[in-house]
């Protein structure tokens, strides 16, 4: 890395939103570079006056006790859903290591997608959305050998116009999943390979589409601002291959 | 046990109150129209709870009580339209609490000078320390458009910290 492409990750680096390959990265150059670390320590001044404890306003005690005072017209909109107490477990079992609890309830269905949808546009903005570059799938299947759980099916399809780009690893919730991506003109195309059993619909959000692939018996997300019959077309040869 | 305490939206409530009425006050700007404000979203989160459809329960509370500020933000403007001088929020407690700290005083008036689309996103990262993506779901913008709000805020008080003039992009 080099001054150019570490100076628009600094930030992220700060809020600890890199992956952890993007921050080793990052701190190899910093150790070598005396102006990205001036950079990131103006960046650090900013946080270090506004964590302050003094511009932290803590709410009067008159509010908590009008809210604990307030009675609700319809209590019986306000009575915890039943799927709560289980979103609830899960997310402890979850956070224990479990990995196979997002798939209970259809709550926790939605966030998944939400989840497919912020990594696709952390990539995006991060300087390269892979890890390994490389458009032979004999390179890239490897790579994610030890790395995850189930190294996913890799093909490349090029012919098609759907060339293999690289993979990368990313996070589905706190599971790490491979991800496949290629290319299709303009078009960076993510494809998520998530846990067998992962329940997901096809959505849209903001532009981009989330269709979902059976990709030799692991459910998978494609993720991109493709149309949808472009998406059609890549869900097809992942399909049928 | 009231009815209040026994539903989880008052749980919600109660749980994240501090950094809805932190969120309330640097919007608004003074304890009665953060308080109220907190309280307006208590009742709408209430009436909206059956529409909870999953995810951080956090980020929903706090959208809520965000959208209650800036109704009450809206509202002002079209009082102050009808007044001759624009009343400035005070900043008197927290210069109080600083102890005549002047840099303290300073940095929270930076902070208030800023538009709200870059204080708020600051105020959730930095006073709040929100992931990305629960700035995201609380602003109810891309996770793309949060990363450029913080770093145009941070650029910002950047400059007003080192008292360079201010740059129009």
């Amino acid at each position: 890395m080099n001054c150019e492409t570490t100076l628009p990750l600094l930030e992220a680096y700060l809020d600890n939103e890199l992956d952890r390959a993007d921050a080793r990265e990052v701190e190899a150059h910093l150790d070598t570079c005396e102006a990205c670390r001036n950079a990131l320590g103006k960046l650090d001044d900013v946080r270090r006056a506004l964590r302050d404890g003094a511009l932290k306003f803590t709410a009067p005690p008159g509010l908590r006790e009008r809210i604990a005072a307030t009675q609700l017209a319809n209590p019986e909109h306000t009575r915890r859903p039943r799927w709560f107490s289980v979103a609830a477990a899960c997310a402890l079992a979850f956070g224990a290591g479990g990995m196979s609890m997002h798939l209970l309830n259809s709550p926790q269905h939605d966030q998944t997608a939400h989840d497919v949808f912020a990594s696709h546009w952390r990539a995006l903005a991060a300087t390269s959305p892979i890890d390994v570059a490389s458009s032979d799938r004999h390179t890239v299947k490897p790579w994610f050998a030890g790395k995850v759980a189930q190294t996913p099916v890799v093909q490349d399809f090029a012919d098609h116009g759907f060339a293999l780009y690289g993979g990368r690893i990313d996070y589905v919730g706190d599971t790490r999943v491979p991800v496949l991506v290629y290319k299709h003109g303009q078009h960076v195309i993510d494809v998520f390979v998530l846990p067998t059993g992962t329940s997901l619909s096809s959505s849209t959000d903001q532009g981009y589409r989330l269709d979902t692939v059976d990709l030799g018996g692991q459910p998978a997300a494609i993720v991109s601002d493709m149309d949808a019959a472009e998406t059609a077309k890549l869900r097809e040869l992942l399909k049928g291959g | 046990m009231t009815a209040t305490t026994d539903t989880w939206i008052g749980e919600l409530a109660q749980q994240h109150l501090d950094a809805a009425y932190n969120l309330g006050r640097w919007l608004l700007g003074n304890e009665q129209d953060a308080s109220d404000a907190v309280h307006d979203a208590y009742v709408r989160a209430a009436r909206a709870a059956h529409t909870y459809a999953g995810g951080n329960a956090r980020a929903w509370w706090l959208a809520i009580v965000r959208n209650c500020c800036l109704a009450k933000l809206a509202l002002r403007k079209r009082e102050t339209h009808l007044r001759a001088v624009e009343n400035e929020p005070s900043i008197a407690d927290v210069e109080q609490r600083a102890e005549a700290d002047q840099r303290r005083a300073q940095v929270a008036e930076q902070l208030r000078a800023l538009p709200v689309e870059f204080r708020e996103a600051l105020v959730l990262r930095e006073i709040e320390d929100l992931s990305y993506r629960e700035i995201a779901d609380v602003l109810n913008v891309p996770i793309g458009t949060v990363m450029s709000r913080l770093s145009r805020g941070r650029a910002m008080l950047q400059r007003a910290f080192t008292g360079a003039p201010e740059k129009t992009a």
